[in-house]
């Protein structure tokens, strides 16, 4: 009964319930602002709620978290620049929707799957959070290697028309990644005695440039075409539909759920897998996956907001955060004098259900706000591109300066967006690169890492994979999907093993 | 002429109702470090404080990147004026060293050097040893075979690191880790065996047993610590380094206005003095120092000399200390 009164806390006063509302609203438009990143405004709500009640801040901060996660996918579809990089995949499919004239369906759709997601992420948060946090810190950094490699394979599913041009794009994300202090042993590389490239190109302002700019220059091509008119009949998607999709949606949330609570990995990653899945398990999608499959939208939509319940779990059962936010979070219950830790459900038994109530709550009011104002939000794209493209251009100015408030990420995101423009005139696609980017320092380190331990021994390195179930089963995964994408398999082996029909 | 001196009053008068009346405008405050670590936590705990006090906004702004050194050559390039605060981590105090950057805090004023840490060394709870003692003959009786969490060359880990091998030889594996969070999660899936870390970062987690303490790097027992001896009961040599500890500080350029410096001074201390953030880093195993002028400059030259010379003896410095004028500690 204790449980069910700490849920309802947040529900049951009007100030909370309002505040939760407040940041929910505020988070979606922080997400939907690229390089204005939710980490940077939930800290930013520390100061500000600082002399508050506990409860007070939490419930605004967690409606912005919630909200903010959502929001990335909005100007992922009406513009092709990403909030957030977990709104990436939902780039792929969800901005050709757009060009369709089907922004507000593709809205529609991504908010009732967000809110699945996020549900899904909570659900598994109340019902078996002490178990997946254990679950999640026995990953050893070899295990992180695998995960980074399998992450790297999706190269194959984010090339589209030549696989070739998709790993040379990958390669280069992986190589951009690499700039900076090795995190291992403070060693410069390339940085050619710049300080500011010690840390690195930033991913959010490469993502920026070669999605958001990159669009905005290949527009200028089709500067006399006539604008799509949008249609906003129908914006809640049908029954049917969300029964249909249903089963992927609820795959990929698990895929969230678990890739969000690993420490060492978030919602970026969580959406780019789930996108993988719905590509590989979808046989015949209606409209192929690049070209607007509501399969990629859905997947990685789903995913991210599945994260976010994922991402409390070892921080409220261990102290460990799941990601850049709930680090954050952490150290609000520090400053408000509670102790975030293995001991903070001891101490405050309160915490938990109070956070997964608001969670709750935070999702329905995503729900709300995400389907009211799309109308308004789809006439974005029916902006004549005089207007549009300086719009876009403005907003990916601010937006990369915003992520560390350095000018140098402007530059870089200019840079990259030239740079993708004529990757994108020669058929090289972007993802990839972000891809690479993004697993490019988690590969590196924790293979690193993995091989220190072993000494250096690669015969070590693989007894201890076969020994370890979860290493194995990460490895098999790696091998299996390797082998089912050459040519070999494909046309040779597939149709004679597979040949029940 | 008589314009001119006019003029000329007017001028005078005016730039010194500006310094009189600093602060006029709001105070930004520069974070070595990003949002949710430690340094941010204990700067946006205690702003608040130094609002009240200043009687004008602090807002602040995480500037990471390069150990701290972007906000430190951010902050450099600023107008000495008072309206830029670096908040930032003991770091800075390794650069010249370890070739970083040209600029450490004896080339910046400190307003206030807030607090000290206290670095412990926890191990996981299977670990086949439970203090000092065993845990040096455990390595010398199996070498190589500890896996030991660091945080980089010049970060706590790698200096207490250099303290003890100073006393004993110890032979381990030494696995890095972009942070304390890491590497204590880490610790507790086994991957690592052993992490010198600073106790603030790790405490909850060894009041709920899940890792625990082999070894407290300080002359004195701990009240959090129950039942722990300070390292030196074992190896007795460690005295002439400790206390030793990172700690947080706020500094203003070299040429600030000395009526800025005594304003900020003055509210630091009074914020510092603050029964709320006391509370709050004691609770986390932190020692309030709450200092500035003279005795801020002793601790961090003391601070500065007793690390340069660990990290040069240990063979990771890029230029000797001597280079720099930096004194051996005494």
């Amino acid at each position: 009964m204790d449980a069910f009164h700490f849920f309802a806390t947040s529900w049951v006063s009007p100030e909370l319930l309002g505040l939760t509302a407040l940041g929910t609203f505020l988070g979606i438009y922080v997400g939907a602002i690229p390089g204005l990143s939710v980490t940077m405004a939930v800290s930013i709500l520390i100061s500000f709620t600082f002399s508050w009640d506990v409860n007070n801040a939490l419930c605004l901060m967690v409606g912005v978290y919630m909200g903010g996660v959502y929001g990335g996918s909005r100007t992922a579809i009406l513009l092709n620049i990403p909030g957030a990089p977990s709104a990436i995949a939902t780039a792929m499919d969800g901005y050709p929707l757009a060009k369709k004239g089907l922004a507000g369906e593709a809205i529609g759709l991504s908010t009732v799957m967000s809110v699945i997601g996020g549900f899904v992420g909570i659900i598994v948060l109340a019902l078996a959070a002490p178990t997946v946090s254990e679950f999640a810190i026995t990953f050893q950094p070899r295990d992180y290697m695998m995960l980074g490699v399998l992450g790297i394979m999706l190269v194959g599913s984010l090339s589209g028309n030549s696989l070739a041009k998709g790993i040379f794009a990958g390669a280069l994300g992986l190589l951009i990644g690499t700039v900076g202090l090795d995190p291992m042993s403070a060693e410069e590389r390339f940085t050619f005695g710049v300080v500011d490239l010690w840390d690195g190109i930033n991913p959010v302002a490469v993502m920026i440039g070669m999605f958001g700019v990159s669009e905005a220059l290949h527009q200028l091509h089709h500067m006399d075409k006539a604008v799509v008119k949008q249609k906003i009949s129908r914006i809640i998607p049908k029954l049917s539909d969300i029964k249909k999709y249903l089963p992927l949606s609820l795959q990929s949330s698990f895929i969230g759920v678990i890739v969000g609570a690993l420490p060492g990995t978030g919602g970026d990653i969580a959406a780019l897998m789930a996108y993988d899945h719905a590509k590989r398990t979808t046989k015949d999608p209606k409209v192929p996956f690049g070209e607007g499959a509501k399969e990629g939208l859905i997947a990685p939509e789903s995913a991210n907001n599945a994260a976010v319940g994922g991402a409390y779990i070892p921080m409220l059962t261990l102290g460990i955060p799941g990601d850049a936010v709930t680090a954050v979070f952490i150290g609000a219950l520090f400053i408000h004098g509670l102790n975030p830790g293995p001991l903070l459900l001891v101490e405050q038994p309160q915490m938990f259900w109070f956070t997964v109530g608001n969670l709750t709550l935070a999702n329905i009011f995503v729900l709300i706000f995400g389907l009211t104002g799309i109308r308004l939000f789809s006439k974005i794209v029916e902006c004549p591109k005089g207007i549009l493209i300086p719009l876009i251009f403005l907003l990916s100015i601010v937006g990369a300066y915003a992520i560390n408030n350095a000018v140098i990420d402007i530059w870089w995101m200019l840079a990259f967006g030239a740079f993708g423009y004529f990757m994108r005139l020669y058929g090289f696609p972007v993802g990839p690169v972000i891809l690479g980017v993004i697993l490019s320092s988690l590969t590196d380190e924790n293979w690193r890492r993995a091989i220190l331990t072993e000494s250096g021994s690669l015969g070590n390195f693989f007894a201890h994979i076969f020994t370890s179930p979860l290493s194995s089963i990460l490895f098999m995964s790696i091998v299996l999907i390797f082998v089912s994408q050459t040519s070999l398999w494909k046309k040779h082996l597939k149709p004679r093993l597979l040949r029940s029909k | 002429m008589k314009k001119t001196i006019a003029l000329l009053a007017a001028l005078s008068l005016s730039s010194t109702a500006v310094f009189a009346d600093y602060p006029t405008k709001d105070v930004q405050g520069i974070i070595q470090w990003g949002a949710g670590g430690s340094t941010d936590t204990v700067m946006r705990s205690i702003a608040p404080h130094v609002e009240d006090a200043l009687g004008t906004d602090l807002i602040l702004t995480n500037r990471t990147g390069g150990v701290g050194a972007i906000a430190t050559k951010y902050v450099n390039a600023k107008k000495a004026d008072g309206y830029t605060l670096l908040m930032g981590a003991e770091n800075p105090q390794m650069y010249k060293v370890l070739g970083l950057a040209k600029i450490d805090y004896s080339d910046m004023i400190a307003i206030n050097v807030l607090a000290r840490g206290t670095p412990v060394l926890v191990a996981n709870n299977d670990a086949p040893f439970n203090n000092m003692q065993e845990f040096i003959d455990y390595t010398s009786a199996n070498p190589g075979k500890v896996k030991l969490g660091s945080t980089g060359k010049g970060g706590l880990a790698s200096i207490v690191l250099a303290m003890l091998k100073s006393q004993v030889s110890l032979n381990y594996i030494s696995i890095p880790y972009n942070g304390d969070g890491p590497a204590l999660t880490a610790l507790q899936g086994g991957a690592i065996d052993v992490m010198p870390v600073v106790l603030g970062a790790s405490i909850e987690s060894i009041k709920a047993g899940r890792m625990k303490v082999i070894g407290l790097i300080d002359k004195e027992s701990n009240a959090l610590l129950p039942g722990v001896s300070p390292a030196t009961d074992t190896l007795p040599g460690l005295a002439r380094y400790l206390p030793w500890g990172p700690f947080f500080g706020v500094f203003v350029k070299k040429g600030t206005p000395e009526d800025a410096v005594e304003k900020l001074q003055a509210a630091f201390h009074t914020a510092a003095d603050s029964p709320d953030f006391t509370a709050l880093m004691k609770k986390r195993g932190f020692t309030i120092l709450n200092i500035s002028g003279e005795k801020a400059d002793q601790f961090l030259n003391s601070y500065r000399s007793t690390s340069s010379w660990l990290v040069d003896e240990a063979g990771f410095s890029k230029y000797s200390p001597e280079k720099f004028g930096i004194p051996k500690p005494q």
